[in-house]
């Protein structure tokens, strides 16, 4: 679905790259992690995948970049947003701010497509009722909390339907109940056959939900995976990203001694389970 | 002696929503305590009234054992450092370094005295090679780092930090912690508000569950977050490893990763 | 936080498609600065106003807002005028070199008659039409929708600058800035507060424009609207006889002069 061929990117007037040798794969109807550190370039990547680079920031793109199979340069603007939905970081700043009402919010992009009428209230309705806001639909944008903003702001991307959907640290301002539930909505999402990437430090949550995990580091992939094989990988730690809880206590377990080198460092709950319950801890 | 008592305390905003409905509870000097609950369970309409923000409409709140009754933010900002949870609600200067010596100037500090305690609190934060840069220039969860260093230049007694850990990588979360460690070891009182319950259970003496207004549960880390009934009402989760001792039916709760590891050992 | 006047009421006034409140407005200011008799603008004031600001039930507002943007107008207007008129030659009163002359406060009252309707009309025409359905409906009229956008985010931009200059205020606040009683003295310190804060929302918008692409902003297909325009064959029939009756009011004057 989306594939980045050795792409590298310079923003305008910067001395140095934000992305350099960054090649990707990801598959259709999937929900890939990507993971980094503050100041990796998880948001210049989001941007790439999304089009907007370098369309609308400028600078220099190198390698290719292909969704669908087109390749995003080739792309204007509208098709590639047509393509690609992007969640930005900051939900404040996702609002149009030209709408009255959380509802007709919602709907600004609809109108912008041109999406008839009942159609489109049909549209508000069942992303509000996914993403439990139906209760702020006639609330002024401007009288929500950061977390209402947030399921606002994701609903007013998610309204599009677009077939793929970039979600930068869409989870910052929710609390755990909140978390959980785009998660969940994630996953709905999937099985709809749409492809997600998201951009999210949680990585218990990555594990649970995620297909593949991408790690960024010094601007470039540098290792990608199952969550399993990429969360239990040593150099996380290395790169800013850390290690699950699970991961720590079963590697310091191994340093105690306590469990086998030969036993896989668990990476989940589940997993952790097993091998602190019954597993070689048991054993003992 | 008491660093922080509120009795009773009830608030309703203008519009009539009742955000505390009787909230009583005290905080030692020294301690750390962490206020975890849903959003809109009313913490940071709390921790407001802690410098004035907000007065109760009904009920005391005490910081060093003075009420804050009809004393200015201004007046209780020597005393209560807050920092805001949207960075961008508290930085305001041209530059990293004259938004973080804002407050010390303000409390009297020479210039001298507020560059060093500024470019101190950068250090802290792992930003004092951009103390030069325009807060603009730097990315949300390095803008959250400046609001924290604003504040803990200010070297106020008592600390407030509003979701401190949102948006922040590992490194980030790791340094939020030795904040909070450094906080406490000086003698100084910490109170946190956050939605992430594994930095709970392992940096902080004492959890309060909010939910609508109320608490409901109020204890060290082990015993609040055995109290299955008022963490499914307030929506959190206990942390995932004591989470897991529990599945495994061991007879400790952990609350870190050694602690865990010790728990495991001794079974 | 408002950023508008609108009361919310279930009138005949509320239900107008707001294109033809707005064409309604702009013929009323035209009749009467075409007709300069103070009479003109007493009758749109007694037949078309008074009876509109009634059945929309918004009568109390109007005259509370208009009271406040009139009343130190026409006192102006009339001590200005009143007593310094020129031309004045019968004299009511006079103090020193001033003097109230009937043609004095016969040229404050036609231009004061002019300015009540003026301002009154604006005024109802804000208090009945949410600037949000204002818009909608020029957009589905024909004006463009990035101007349309401009001129709605402009209106929100003014509570949400508020909400922000608040919460900043606060937050300095919370960092001991002590903040005078004294008015001019706060505006002192608040200033260097907010010049960072308008720098602050001009980067935002650079942000917002990425996102209002993302969400087809720059789509070329025709645009709809998400809540329907209230419209009628009356009112389109309305939208093109009053701006014929300004005309004509217009050529009546035009053609009076010429004789």
């Amino acid at each position: 679905m989306i594939r980045l061929d050795d792409v590298g990117y310079t923003y305008p007037d910067a001395p140095a790259p934000a992305l350099q040798h960054v090649s990707l794969e990801v598959p259709p109807g999937s929900i890939t992690g990507v993971v980094g550190a503050s100041g990796a370039g998880k948001t210049t990547l989001a941007k790439v995948i999304a089009g907007f680079i370098p369309q609308v920031e400028g600078g220099e793109l190198t390698g290719s970049a292909t969704v669908d199979g087109r390749n995003l340069a080739e792309l204007s603007l509208v098709e590639a947003v047509s393509k690609v939905g992007l969640v930005i970081q900051n939900p404040f700043n996702q609002i149009s701010g030209a709408r009255y009402t959380v509802r007709g919010e919602i709907a600004f992009g609809l109108e912008n497509l041109g999406t008839p009428r009942a159609e489109m209230a049909a549209g508000v309705d069942e992303v509000a009722a996914l993403l439990r806001i139906t209760d702020l639909l006639d609330r002024s944008p401007y009288a929500l909390s950061g977390g209402q903003m947030q399921l606002v702001a994701i609903a007013s991307m998610l309204v599009l339907r677009t077939p793929v959907l970039v979600m930068d640290e869409p989870t910052s301002q929710l609390d755990p109940a909140g978390t959980r539930l785009v998660f969940s909505v994630l996953d709905t999402l999937e099985e709809a056959g749409v492809t997600v990437v998201i951009f999210e430090h949680k990585l218990e949550l990555l594990q649970a939900h995620a297909d593949r995990l991408l790690v960024l580091a010094d601007r470039t992939i540098a290792l990608a995976g199952t969550p399993t094989e990429v969360l239990a990988d040593e150099r996380l730690s290395g790169w800013g990203i850390g290690a699950t809880r699970y991961t720590r206590a079963a590697r310091l377990a191994r340093e105690r001694g306590l469990i086998g080198a030969e036993v896989p460092l668990p990476v989940s709950f589940d997993q952790a389970a097993a091998v602190f319950g019954t597993g070689a801890g048991g054993a003992r | 002696m008491s660093a922080v008592r509120f009795e009773n305390v009830r608030f309703s905003y203008p519009s009539g929503v009742e955000a505390l409905r009787g909230v009583s509870f005290e905080v030692p000097t020294g301690q750390r305590l962490a206020i975890v609950g849903q959003n809109g369970a009313g913490k940071t309409t709390l921790v407001r009234h802690l410098n004035g923000i907000f007065q109760p409409t009904s009920g005391s709140v005490y910081v060093a054992d003075a009420a804050t009754t009809g004393r200015a933010i201004a007046e209780l900002a020597a005393s209560v450092g807050y920092v805001f949870q949207n960075p961008d609600e508290q930085i305001f200067a041209s530059t990293v370094i004259a938004d973080v010596e804002f407050g010390p100037r303000n409390l009297g500090c020479s210039a001298d005295e507020a560059r060093s305690r500024a470019m101190a609190s950068l250090a802290t934060v792992g930003l004092a090679a951009e103390a030069d840069t325009h807060p603009l220039h730097l990315s949300l969860s390095e803008r959250k780092r400046v609001a924290l260093a604003g504040v803990l230049a200010m070297q106020t007694p008592i600390v407030v930090l509003d979701e401190p850990t949102t948006g922040q990588d590992a490194g980030g979360v790791a340094m939020v912690a030795g904040v909070v460690e450094a906080l406490a070891s000086a003698g100084r009182t910490v109170i946190a508000i956050t939605h992430d319950m594994d930095f709970a259970a392992e940096h902080f003496d004492r959890v309060v569950v909010m939910a609508k207004g109320e608490v409901l549960a109020d204890g060290p880390p082990v015993v609040v977050f055995g109290d299955a009934e008022a963490l499914a009402r307030a929506a959190v989760e206990p942390p995932q490893l004591f989470r897991l001792a529990a599945h495994l039916g061991w007879p400790d709760r952990p609350l870190t990763v050694e602690g865990f590891v010790d728990a495991f050992e001794r079974r | 936080m408002s950023s508008t006047l609108y009361v919310e009421r279930p009138s005949a006034v509320h239900r107008l498609n707001p294109v033809t409140k707005l064409v309604a407005l702009l013929c009323v200011i035209v009749v009467v600065f075409a007709i300069p008799q103070w009479w003109a603008s007493g009758a749109v004031l007694l037949l078309v106003i008074v009876p509109a600001a009634v059945i929309s039930g918004c009568g109390g507002a109007l005259a509370r807002i208009g009271g406040q943007i009139l009343l130190p107008l026409l006192v102006v207007l009339v001590l200005v005028q009143g007593l310094t008129f020129p031309g004045g030659q019968t004299v009511l009163w006079r103090w020193g070199p001033l003097a109230l002359t009937t043609e004095g406060l016969m040229f404050a009252a036609t231009i004061g008659a002019r300015i009540v309707v003026l301002v009154l009309s604006s005024v109802l025409l804000v208090l009945t039409t949410h600037p949000g359905d204002l818009m909608s409906a020029l957009t589905e009229a024909g004006m463009s929708p990035r101007f349309a956008y401009i001129i709605s985010s402009t209106l929100q931009l003014i509570p949400s600058f508020r909400a922000r200059a608040d919460s900043i205020l606060l937050a300095q606040q919370a960092r001991g800035l002590a903040v005078p009683r004294n008015p001019v003295r706060r505006l002192g310190v608040l200033m260097p507060l907010l010049a960072p804060l308008v720098l602050g929302m001009f980067t935002d918008v650079e942000e917002r424009s990425t996102a209002m692409e993302a969400r087809g902003f720059g789509s070329t297909a025709k645009r709809t609207t998400l809540t329907p325009v209230r419209d009628s064959r009356a009112q389109k029939v309305a939208r093109w006889v009053m701006p014929a009756v300004a005309l004509l009011a217009v050529v009546l004057q035009v053609g009076w002069g010429l004789l």
